[in-house]
Order: C-alpha cells, then sequence, then structure tokens
C-alpha cells in the first residue's frame, strides 16, 4: 500500500495548514498506520503537544476525516444533553492540507501518551485487563451509541497510559453501523473464523474484543486456532480457549461474547461491570499479606512481650 | 463495475498476449486487477513485468505476494478497485464541473462532500467480479491458499450493502482445448464459491491471454447489469439523490 513513498518528515519540519493558517511543528514520528503516517507535533506558539496524521491517500484520509467529524458532533451533542461540559476526550481537534502545492492533506488529534495494550500487560500483569477493559467497553459503546463500529479493534490500536487509562488511536477502519467493515485484522475478524458476517454492528467490535483478550491472556493457544485449515477454523476453538482460562467469569464472559449473545455494547458493558470489573476491587481486599510484614508484625510482637516482661519483672 | 482477478505464478506460454487481452477488457470496461502467488523462489523478471503489464493495460492494480498475504491482498485489491473506479467517476464531474482541479484540490467541505458521495456509491454500487484461477500445474501446491482468499473474498462481498455478483474461472480448461473453463457463473448466491474447490483439476499450461479473452465473452454474453449510474434513478435516499446525480456521469 504506497507507504514507501513517503518517507517521514524529520523533526523541526513546519506543517502550516493551508485553509486555516495553523503551524505545526514535527518533533517525532509516532508510528505508521495502514493509511496514513502520525507524527507527534507542537504548535507553533503554544507548549500542548498534538498527535498529526498524514495520509497516503486524500480520499481515504477525507473518509476518516468525515467519520471523525460525526462522531466528534455526536459526541458534543450527547455532552450538552447530559450537561457533563467539555470531556477531555476529543476525537479530532481540526483538519486542514499543507504542502508547496496544498495538496497534502492532514488532521490534528489528541497526543494519547501511553503504551500499546499489549506492551502494558506483558509489563504490569493481566490483573489490569479488568480495568482497562471496562474503559475500552465504554469507548465502543460511546461509538457505537454515534453510529458507528470500530472494526479493527486489536491490542496494536489501544493506548494505555501509565496509571492504566486507555484510549482508542487508529479510526481509521470505523464504518457506520450496517455497512461492510472496511479494515480489520485476520484473528480479530469474525468471518476469519467463520463466525459471522462482516457488517459491521455492534457484536462485530465485541468478537474482536473477546479475541483481544484471548490474545493477551494466551497468545500462543490462539495461534495454534488461528492456523488451522480454513475449512476447519471456527469460534469453538475460541470458546475453547476462553473455557480454559483460570478466570472463569472472565471466561464465560468471553464466550457470551464470542456467540455474539450480548443485546449490544450497554449490556456487555454492563456484565463485565459486574463480574469482572468489581469483583477485581473486592480481591484487593483479600490479597495476600506479604511475608515481610508477616515477618515484621511478628518481631514487633516479641519485642512488646519482651518490654512487658521487663518492665514488670525488673 | 466489472473486475477480472487474475490469480496466477509465472507468465503466459501459449497463445494471444495477456497484455493485449487486458486492453480489451479495459475498453469493455472491465478492470483487471492482477495478483502473483510465490512462495519459495521468485516469480522472474520476465514473469513480474507481465503481472505489472497486464494490470496497467487492463486500469487496474497488482501485486506480488507470498500465500500468507494472499487472503487480505485479495480483498484489499478489490476494495481499492471499487472506490478507485467510483472516485474516477466522480473525479470526471469534477473537472466538468470545476475545470482543472482535482479531488485533492477542492476545498475542505467540498472535498468533503464529494468523499462522502465516493463511499455511498462504493458501498451501494452493483459489483460484478470474474475470479480467474490459474490452475497451471505449477499452481498445485498454492491452491489452498487461493480458496481461503476465495473464502475471505466472498465473506467481503456478502458484507456490501450494494448488489454483489461473483464468476469463477479457471484455465486451462479441460482437455487442453479450452482457454478458461467457467466453474461458477455469475451469481448474487457468492456462498457458492465455498463449496467450487474440490472440483478443480489443476495441469497443463498457462493460456493466460485466451483465457480473459474468454473471460470478456463471459461478461457481455450475460445480461448487462446496473451500472454505477443506474443507482440515481434508485429508491435509497431520497434526499441524497440529488447530490448523487450531480456528480455521477
Amino acid at each position: 500500500m504506497g507507504m514507501s513513498f513517503n518517507p517521514p518528515y524529520p523533526a523541526g519540519t513546519v506543517i502550516k495548514g493551508k485553509w486555516r493558517g495553523n503551524r505545526y511543528i514535527v518533533q517525532r514520528m509516532l508510528g505508521k498506520g495502514a493509511n496514513g503516517t502520525v507524527y507527534l507535533v507542537q504548535r507553533e506558539g503554544r507548549r500542548e503537544q498534538y498527535a498529526l496524521k498524514i495520509g497516503n491517500d486524500t480520499l481515504e484520509l477525507q473518509s476518516e476525516i468525515n467519520m471523525l467529524t460525526s462522531l466528534q458532533s455526536c459526541k458534543m451533542r450527547s455532552e450538552h444533553r447530559s450537561r457533563r461540559g467539555a470531556g477531555l476526550s476529543s476525537y479530532m481537534l481540526e483538519s486542514d492540507d499543507f504542502g508547496d502545492t496544498g495538496n497534502i492533506p492532514f488532521y490534528v488529534m489528541r497526543y494519547v501518551e501511553g503504551r500499546p495494550l499489549h506492551h502494558f500487560l506483558a509489563k504490569r500483569g493481566a490483573s489490569w485487563l479488568g480495568l482497562i477493559g471496562m474503559k475500552l467497553l465504554e469507548e465502543l459503546n460511546k461509538l457505537h451509541r454515534c453510529g458507528f463500529v470500530f472494526g479493527d479493534l486489536k491490542p496494536e490500536n489501544v493506548m494505555v497510559s501509565d496509571y492504566g487509562d486507555a484510549e482508542l488511536i487508529d479510526y481509521g477502519g470505523a464504518s457506520p453501523i450496517g455497512r461492510s467493515v472496511k479494515q480489520f485484522t485476520e484473528w480479530h475478524d469474525r468471518g476469519f473464523w467463520n463466525a459471522g458476517s462482516r457488517v459491521g454492528d455492534e457484536s462485530y467490535d465485541l468478537f474482536s474484543f473477546a479475541v483481544l483478550c484471548l490474545r493477551l491472556l494466551n497468545e500462543s493457544g490462539l495461534k495454534a486456532a488461528a492456523g488451522q485449515l480454513p475449512q476447519t477454523r471456527n469460534a469453538d476453538e475460541l470458546l475453547k480457549l476462553a473455557r480454559s482460562l483460570p478466570d472463569k467469569k472472565l471466561g464465560s464472559w468471553l464466550c457470551i461474547a464470542l456467540k455474539g449473545g450480548f443485546s449490544g455494547s450497554a449490556q456487555a458493558a454492563e456484565i463485565w461491570k459486574q463480574q469482572i470489573y468489581s469483583r477485581r476491587q473486592q480481591r484487593l481486599e483479600t490479597i495476600a499479606t506479604p511475608a515481610w510484614l508477616k515477618g515484621a508484625f511478628a518481631l514487633s510482637l516479641f519485642v512488646l512481650v519482651f518490654t512487658l516482661y521487663w518492665v514488670f519483672f525488673n | 463495475m466489472k473486475q477480472i482477478l487474475l490469480i496466477t505464478d509465472g507468465c503466459s506460454n501459449v497463445g494471444e498476449s495477456p497484455v493485449l487481452a487486458a486492453g480489451y477488457a479495459f475498453r469493455e470496461g472491465i478492470t483487471v486487477n492482477v495478483i502473483g502467488v510465490v512462495d519459495e523462489g521468485t516469480i522472474g523478471e520476465l514473469g513480474s513485468r507481465e503481472i505489472g503489464d497486464i494490470a496497467k493495460a487492463g486500469g487496474g492494480l497488482s501485486r506480488i505476494v507470498g500465500t500468507a498475504q494472499l487472503a487480505r491482498t485479495v480483498q484489499m485489491l478489490t476494495r481499492q478497485t471499487v472506490v478507485q473506479t467510483i472516485q474516477q467517476a466522480v473525479n470526471k464531474e469534477v473537472h466538468k464541473i470545476l475545470g482543472n482541479s482535482s479531488l485533492a484540490q477542492l476545498p475542505p467541505q467540498q472535498r468533503s462532500e464529494m468523499v462522502q458521495v465516493v463511499d455511498e456509491l462504493s458501498e451501494t454500487s452493483p459489483l460484478r467480479i470474474a475470479l480467474l484461477i490459474d490452475a497451471s500445474a505449477s499452481m498445485k501446491p498454492k491452491l489452498a491458499a487461493v480458496e481461503d482468499a476465495v473464502r475471505d473474498l466472498a465473506l467481503s462481498l456478502e458484507a456490501r450493502a450494494g448488489r454483489s455478483e461473483i464468476a469463477v474461472f479457471h484455465f486451462p480448461g479441460r482437455s487442453g482445448g479450452e482457454d478458461a473453463q467457467l466453474d461458477l457463473d455469475f451469481t448474487d448466491h457468492i456462498a457458492q464459491v465455498r463449496s467450487l474447490f474440490s472440483r478443480l483439476k489443476m495441469r497443463g499450461a498457462t493460456p493466460t491471454g485466451p483465457a480473459i479473452f474468454k473471460v470478456i465473452e463471459a461478461f457481455q454474453g450475460s445480461i448487462a447489469l446496473d451500472e454505477p449510474r443506474a443507482l440515481l434513478t434508485g429508491k435509497k435516499h431520497g434526499d441524497q439523490e440529488g447530490m448523487i446525480g450531480g456528480y455521477v456521469v
């Protein structure tokens, strides 16, 4: 996909918008996606950093901008209704063109600092999945309520901050509900597993979400299941993987998602909250006492007894 | 929209030039995409040049990939070509209305509306696609991957909002006498391609050119389907009609 003819812009490059006139200074490249390159930029004269995406293809990027624009206005409407004021996240800040001929389209979005979900969990442990999953399901639900599916949901498209705040990045694969899914990744695709159509609906995203969890918790098992012949590859293999997870409640949540059993992402998020997210919080209280604390407690008891003995018998 | 998707693994060696055949196809309004499949070794300079030339003459795209990427590539090329075909039609209209400016030069608001039209038409326009599968002896080890790719394409076609039809041919045909054999005539029961592959027999030479000619005949022989413009008289989206109608030839 013609990515090779776009060498990355070096740090210091000034990207000046043709129509709106704002100037952004490139600090470094953040990543290359299927249909563009994302840079970390600073707006001239301001401190804040933003992420700026330059497309390979005018049409595709414009299509993405259109989708983000309608998401943005849907979001503003719902925030207005709930009177919660300005939300923290916004899908897109502005879009413009640049270049000598003014023909390279770009758009600017909020910069999400963090690391991709699979790297985060590998470093911090699977116990974070309850919290991060909760946030992701809420994000998906927001998107669904605005009439879109995310489509290409995978760990690479989830950015997690050091404190476990998760954000979806790269909305290039999002499409209106009821239309064909534009962009997907084999393992996360419902069609790949002969488990349903490629028409974008809420359960499509929930299916991808379930595969994402399986991939994070048992990647080798998922790989083995995906390696089967296409004719025999089916969702039963995924169900088996889900059932073999040590966390039984999570396993049965995943089974429902894989079978398309939730009425939508609202219900899926609600059950995740009750069964997986809240349970984690309860478990925190019954966490095992560390050995050093036991030792210290024993020592202090001993000192107390010794002190009492010394006080009373001397 | 009409497309031929040729899946091959090397040079043609019998009959007319496939590049010439692709040129004919393009003139008849059929876009030709070509995918070269290679696993071990390379496809050779001659083979890769021919693959590129067929696609150029056929107004389509070409890729050379390993079996592991085949499914993804088939899906992607088909989609890109649909968008490209619609975009070309829309661009032509833009030229007519605004003179010498293309999509990229339009002010954001107009461009945004234009792209909405392209997106809408790409999803809803009727599409007929003929798969032309090289079944010469050397393709034998790659057949499983081709089958997987065709299943995958079927899924994507079924998900489109517009009508999609598929036909499958392989070449060389039976007893070497036929150029290409029809395995499945144009149908919108896309699922039928899934049971097709047990019947494919792999043998013989690579008459790519004659095979493409045979597919062109099949397109012409069957009842002409609605072109994108037919949508304009369609029933969907009452208020968008005017906009779409305004842009497309």
